[in-house]
């Protein structure tokens, strides 16, 4: 066995034993400068010698090194002679003893490289794609014809004064004949590159859960309805063990339907999104056997969707209620919600069921959201009537909840959850705006956002 | 005499509105809608200058051009390609194919008039 880590390896064990480079070097016959050009890497290491010096540290030979660390020396090798890290002076003759010295740091360097590897050529695939789709070249050759033409005839409309009736009239028809043949021509382009998007696999187990949500609705009608034919086995009437028990049913009634759901989704391709969709599904389904759909949407409709009156009178976590109304059935009566959750760094954790509102897949979105305000004062519910550039119109209900320590002196969490409705849809809740209350004027996000002098921009427009 | 100019282009608008302005500007139209017809009626019938859209049917613009510099009665025929707005290398084939000047769409007239004009001077009445 040849492994170029295994001085270092040696050296470490010999040292954690406590023995020192003479003594093991008379132990298995061999001078004290002969282990120590082995410890430092300088001479290979292999068979009656490396099983004697083992069998001296008490250890088999395998435990001195592995394929893993070989392939994991190649990996840092190749990482040390990258054209990018010219600068940084790598001490390549020192890998070995880097690998042997701090396995988890070599190991962490070598997974960094790999997914800096894969997303260089992601984003060279996309490129590629974006300059070399064949669709998207004849489709954006059409619309230069159509721009040219009515370019040209909206200059002769323009530059000669004297042109007869008919002339002129003929020349409108064609102005009018193609911005119609462009509107086409861009309503196409729009959802062939919406299809596109979708086509794309999702980058995060969260984008592929949340598609299988948006699937389905954000209601999983299975789950329903095993949830109200057994609810009825929750007899006790104490929260915690209402709950404990809730979960106890679906791990007994519900797991084999939940991973149904899971399998038939086309949604789902990853063992990570798989494991992320069983745990909100697990979550959906102790929410649907504790909050049965019929009672829970006449109790919501008796107490205006107000959040913490339901998480009171279900004697629950407000996040809790905020999943449960997202699956209300749609239809004429009930308001539609969206459901969101944001972190202390404004990171968006969850998005559930409200397409009608464009978050930034991979940017920031708009900070004057109620979503991240609510955290400077948290447990409060906040209301915003937000008006975005598009002009729809939106009420965000957004409260911040601990989910650290409690305790003095203790650190303290906050997530925040915010339900999302449209204007008209909040009207038939507790918290409809009246006239006077503010509109805030926000946006999807910076990247996003059509609003050139918003004061809190930060970054440019994709669209200028 | 007026400068005779062939003007190939598939698009009928554009066609209709270029040969407006062209004749406005004293030159004698002739159209084509496919690089094959493009190609005959330049060998048969040379114009004075002709315009070349890159995306023709049957035969594209580079190919006519190529057919056209290879011919001798069309080797030094004054062209005016035109190409797609970002297509980079569209601007550089047609340089290479032997186009004299390029244009990209959209454009606007008084430059398309300018090129051509630019491109008569030194043809003989």
């Amino acid at each position: 066995m040849v492994n170029a880590i295994l001085g270092t390896r040696i050296q470490q064990y010999r040292r954690e034993v406590g023995i020192t480079q003479a003594a093991l070097a008379r132990e298995v016959g061999i001078s004290p400068s002969y282990l120590n050009l082995i410890e430092w890497n300088k001479r290979p290491i292999a068979g009656a010698l490396l099983r004697k010096i083992a069998s001296a540290l008490n250890l088999s030979p395998d435990d001195l090194g592995s394929m893993a660390e070989e392939r994991l020396n190649a990996t840092l090798s190749e990482i040390a002679h990258l054209p990018s890290l010219k600068d940084a002076n790598v001490e390549r003759e020192r890998t070995s003893e880097f690998i042997g010295r701090f396995p988890g740091w070599a190991r962490a360097m070598a997974a960094l490289a790999q997914s800096e590897h894969e997303a260089t050529v992601r984003a060279q695939v996309l490129s590629d794609r974006l300059s070399n789709d064949p669709y998207l070249g004849a489709e954006i050759h059409k619309m230069l014809n159509r721009m040219t033409a009515i370019r040209s005839v909206a200059d002769i409309l323009v530059d000669y004064s004297d042109l007869p009736p008919e002339r002129r009239d003929r020349f409108i028809e064609i102005i009018h004949e193609e911005i119609r043949v462009l509107s086409d021509n861009g309503e196409t382009l729009a959802t062939y590159l919406d299809k596109s998007v979708h086509a794309e696999k999702f980058l995060t187990p969260a984008d592929e859960v949340e598609a299988l949500f948006d699937e389905h609705g954000g209601r999983f009608d299975v789950i329903e309805t095993i949830a109200g034919e057994i609810s009825h086995m929750l007899t006790d009437l104490r929260p915690l063990p209402r709950r404990v028990k809730a979960r106890a049913l679906v791990d007994e009634h519900l797991k084999g339907p939940i991973q149904r759901i899971i399998t038939d989704s086309s949604q789902i391709e990853t063992t990570a999104a798989a494991d992320r969709a069983r745990q909100l599904l697990t979550d959906y389904a102790v929410g649907a056997i504790l909050m049965p759909m019929a009672a829970f949407t006449q109790e919501a409709k008796n107490l205006r969707y107000d959040i913490e009156a339901l998480a009171e009178a279900y004697s629950t976590e407000v996040d809790t209620i905020c999943h449960r109304l997202i699956s209300i059935p749609r239809g004429d009566g009930f308001p539609r919600f969206g459901y969101l959750q944001a972190n202390a760094s404004g990171m968006i954790i969850e998005k559930l069921g409200f397409e009608k509102l464009i978050i930034p897949r991979y940017a920031a979105a708009c900070p004057l959201w109620v979503l991240f305000r609510a955290q400077q004062s948290p447990e409060a519910v906040i209301r915003q009537r937000a008006l975005f550039p598009s002009g729809d119109r939106f009420v965000f209900i957004a409260r911040a909840r601990n989910t650290g320590m409690t305790g003095f002196g203790r650190p303290r969490h906050y997530v925040t959850d915010m339900l999302v409705t449209t204007e008209v849809d909040a009207g038939m809740t507790i918290y409809a705006p009246d006239t006077a209350s503010v509109v805030e004027e926000v946006g999807p996000g910076c990247r996003l956002c059509s609003r050139q002098s918003c004061p809190h921009r930060v970054d440019a427009p994709l669209t200028q | 005499m007026a400068k005779r100019v062939l003007l190939a282009e598939d698009e009928p608008n554009i066609v209709e509105s270029l040969t407006f302005i062209l004749e406005r500007s004293g030159f004698e139209v002739a159209t084509t809608t496919n690089g094959r017809q493009a190609l005959e009626v330049a060998q048969s019938d040379t114009p004075d200058i002709l315009i070349l859209d890159v995306m023709l049917p049957e035969l594209d613009g580079y190919e006519v051009l190529r057919r056209l510099r290879a011919d001798t009665r069309t080797k030094t025929l004054p062209v005016l390609m035109v190409t797609a707005k970002g297509q980079r290398e569209d601007r550089e084939t047609a340089m290479k194919c032997g186009a004299d000047m390029f244009i990209t769409k959209p454009f606007v007239n008084s430059e398309l008039i300018a090129a051509v004009e630019k491109l008569a001077v030194g043809r003989p009445d």
